[in-house]
């Protein structure tokens, strides 16, 4: 009498059973096996190949796919966008998953994982192979190489090469700075300048990143870049509590009580003080060139950018970047057509298009041949990026760091944190992930 | 109104009623237990596989360690141990209880005013009020966030009122105040929350039988004692289920927060829910951000009984 409902429960149990067991799939599949055994060659093949590429929304990518595709007619690159948010939370499972797209925007700092699991691959043979450690610039090759544990960065294997880099540094209106500044101390008077005139001397969104980017600036001038590598890189021993940090929070403080930076800007979004320097409302802005193409549109000719003046005054030879690097699946059938795309993002060619999509080109030596504001930050960048000078954000130094170093400086610019504090606490988080 | 409505209503509900009365040839009642059985069942999945199944894994999750891809490890309470040990909890569930007197007692006491203020008196304009006071619940979060960000900024249009008003001498970024953020932000809890509050006392009100108020005023009870003995008590349920809704938001508030001042400034609001997120998504510590999660559950749980113990029906 009661087989219906019997059945339905049994139909329902198989529901919920089937939920638990594609639950327990998702966790225990993971981890697999690295060794397959790959025939490293650096041609691609003229039979059709389609591969999957999987990007978040940087302009680049797609243009990128295009000028490859125009030269390999009979490969395929199917692009798959996530937008930013959700990308670096789904790609770790779509990488895991049987379908796992052939190459990845890959992140080191937000996707280790991907490494200790064996999902994507140890591209030193390849770069043996198509040379790219003379290709692409050494500094944005160390921040893609680590260990098997993916602790600590700059040392072992290659596992994603960059295509399309970026630089952070001060933007400022030349219609209220008549000239960039020179040395920090003439930065400062700049300042007190657009103070005294009443006008907001710094822009700065730091209830996002604006904050400890303009921390980070300061510290790439104030001491030994030696010592902020180890300690970004995770290298044992490392520690940011030292005299550099010090000075660089100090100053940071300072500019702070000055009036340089107004409390409000810890309640202020990055798009926030982006928009409100492009309407002509400070005299200074800190943050990457990404930033470029729309204080162009906005701005036109009123807008020049420089990289945080040293105390010396000689140029900076440090700056803070970060790249859209791609890596390659562990699953994927045709590795060596992904490397091609790889070192396709190397080529002169390639250069063109990522300049074009607002990043710094791999190739440093490319003719860009770029006027006006583009022209001020390749102009800062390349000898930067030709003598190893560029560096990640800090953020990349723990998983939890960025939750550190975002309350942190809002602690400084409202003075209610030491920037002793600030730095134990960010030496701590660092702890953490990499023990004492 | 209301009462008439319900008649109608009745024989419909009946329906399934005669259905039991054609099977009575065998045993009734179990029969029709079974039948009942059958009618919840494809909700009954849908819950155990979108609401229970989840909740259980997340407490299984509570007791390993796991990055979300690599095998997980068994890892017993230390997950939780780690959270006990954290100071950040304490400050975000001080601040969720803080969060509190903003999303769930004010709005209900603006509720209650607005409700004593419009009952019996506007009649054609009803509909008007409802909509622009309920319009905050409509809206995403996220935009109301947004939205909040720039009227609370520096040269927003709170500051452009107070020097309008002449108080130019206490504007400020009032989100990265360090001692005011948290007040800011509950104040934008309270805006959306009065809306729903009303609009619940508002439809609980207008099942009070007229005569009731009728008999008040006879008795010589003004405007005053009327609200105090007949509304308040008429809309008691509706106050309980105000007090619950507004409550969990309170405790498990994370968009509005997440979108206005992360957290800060300095940590400043930080809740429970955002730290959930951080281990979570920034930390990639599945396993601490699952204990985390059964913990704020297991408060929100408590506190909303308490608050269901206070406002019970006192004859129930």
């Amino acid at each position: 009498m009661t087989r219906p409902a019997r059945r339905a429960a049994v139909a329902a149990l198989s529901v919920t059973t089937a939920f638990a067991l594609t639950a327990c799939a998702g966790a225990s599949s993971s981890g697999g096996s690295t060794a397959t055994k790959v025939n490293v060659s650096t041609t691609v093949p003229n039979d059709p190949v389609t591969l999957t590429l999987a990007y978040t929304n940087d302009p680049p990518t797609k243009a990128l796919i295009d000028g490859f595709t125009k030269k390999h007619p009979n490969v395929t690159v199917k692009p798959q966008m996530t937008p930013f948010n959700d990308y670096i939370k789904s790609i770790k499972l779509a990488m895991s998953s049987d379908s796992a797209p052939d190459i990845a925007q890959y992140n080191p700092g937000a996707m280790n994982s991907l490494v200790p699991a064996g999902l994507i691959l140890d591209l030193s043979p390849w770069s043996k192979a198509y040379g790219w450690t003379t290709k692409f610039p050494p500094a944005s090759l160390e921040v893609l190489s680590s260990d098997k544990s993916a602790k600590q960065f700059g040392t072992g294997s290659l596992y994603a090469v960059p295509g399309g880099l970026s630089v952070l540094g001060v933007f400022y209106n030349k219609k209220i700075v008549k000239q960039a500044p020179k040395t920090l101390a003439e930065f400062e008077a700049a300042m007190q300048k657009a103070k005294d005139a009443g006008q907001t001397p710094l822009s700065n969104g730091a209830l996002q990143v604006g904050g400890f980017h303009l921390w980070n600036a300061l510290l790439n001038v104030t001491g030994d870049v030696n010592d902020y590598r180890s300690w970004v890189y995770g290298k044992p021993g490392a520690t940011i509590v030292n005299p550099a940090a010090s000075k660089a929070t100090q100053t940071l403080t300072d500019w702070a009580k000055k009036g340089y930076i107004s409390a409000g800007a810890s309640a202020t979004a990055d798009a926030d003080a982006l928009a409100s320097f492009a309407k002509g409302g400070s005299a200074f802005l800190i943050t990457g060139n990404w930033a470029a193409s729309t204080l162009e549109t906005e701005m036109k000719d009123d807008v020049g950018f420089f990289l945080m003046p040293t105390p010396s005054g000689e140029p900076a030879k440090v700056a803070s970047g970060a790249s859209v690097a791609y890596a390659i699946s562990s699953k994927s059938k045709n590795p060596n057509v992904a490397a091609a795309f790889l070192d396709y993002l190397s080529s002169p060619e390639a250069a063109k298009i990522e300049f074009d999509g607002g990043f710094m080109p791999v190739d440093t030596k490319a003719d860009l041949g770029a006027t006006g504001l583009r022209g001020d930050i390749a102009g800062v960048f390349a000898p930067v990026a030709q003598g190893n000078g560029i560096v990640p954000f800090p953020d990349f130094a723990s998983p939890g760091m960025i939750d550190k170093l975002t309350p942190g400086i809002q602690g400084l610019i409202s003075d209610k944190m030491t920037p002793d504090a600030f730095l134990k606490s960010l030496q701590e988080s660092w702890d953490a992930h990499h023990g004492s | 109104m209301a009462r008439e409505l319900s008649p109608a209503v009745s024989p419909p509900r009946a329906a399934p009623a005669r259905g039991g009365g054609r099977a009575a040839a065998g045993p009734p009642r179990r029969r029709g237990r079974a039948r009942g059985w059958l009618y919840v069942l494809p909700a009954l999945a849908v819950y155990l596989g979108f609401a229970i199944w989840p909740a259980l894994n997340t407490l299984r999750l509570s007791f390993l360690t796991w990055d979300g891809i690599l095998p997980p490890v068994w890892a017993g309470f230390s997950n939780y141990i780690k959270i006990f040990r954290d100071s950040a909890l304490y400050e975000a569930i001080l601040h969720s209880l803080a969060l509190i007197v903003f999303f769930s007692v004010i709005p209900i006491a603006v509720g209650l005013l607005m409700t004593a203020l419009l009952m019996g008196k506007v009649r054609r304009g009803m509909t008007f009020f409802r909509i622009i006071f309920f319009l905050p619940q409509v809206l995403p979060l996220v935009a109301v966030g947004i939205t909040w960000r720039w009227l609370y900024g520096e040269s927003g249009v709170v500051n452009q009122f107070l020097d309008l008003v002449g108080l130019g001498s206490i504007t400020r970024a009032w989100l990265g105040d360090y001692g005011l953020a948290l007040i800011a932000l509950g104040l934008i809890g309270t805006w959306v929350m009065s809306g729903l509050c009303m609009m619940l006392f508002l439809a609980g009100a207008q099942k009070i039988d007229p005569s009731l108020y009728e008999a008040a005023r006879l008795d010589g009870a003004g405007a005053f004692r009327q609200f105090r003995h007949v509304t308040v008590p008429g809309v008691r349920r509706e106050i309980t289920v105000a007090g619950v809704i507004t409550t969990i938001a309170a405790l498990a508030s994370f968009d509005l927060v997440f979108v206005t001042t992360n957290g800060g400034p300095a940590g400043q609001t930080n809740v429970p829910g955002l730290l959930v997120y951080r281990l979570a998504f920034n930390e990639g510590d599945i396993g601490g951000a699952s204990a985390l999660a059964v913990v704020l559950t297991v408060i929100v749980v408590a506190v909303v009984s308490a608050v269901r113990y206070f406002t019970r029906d006192d004859q129930s």
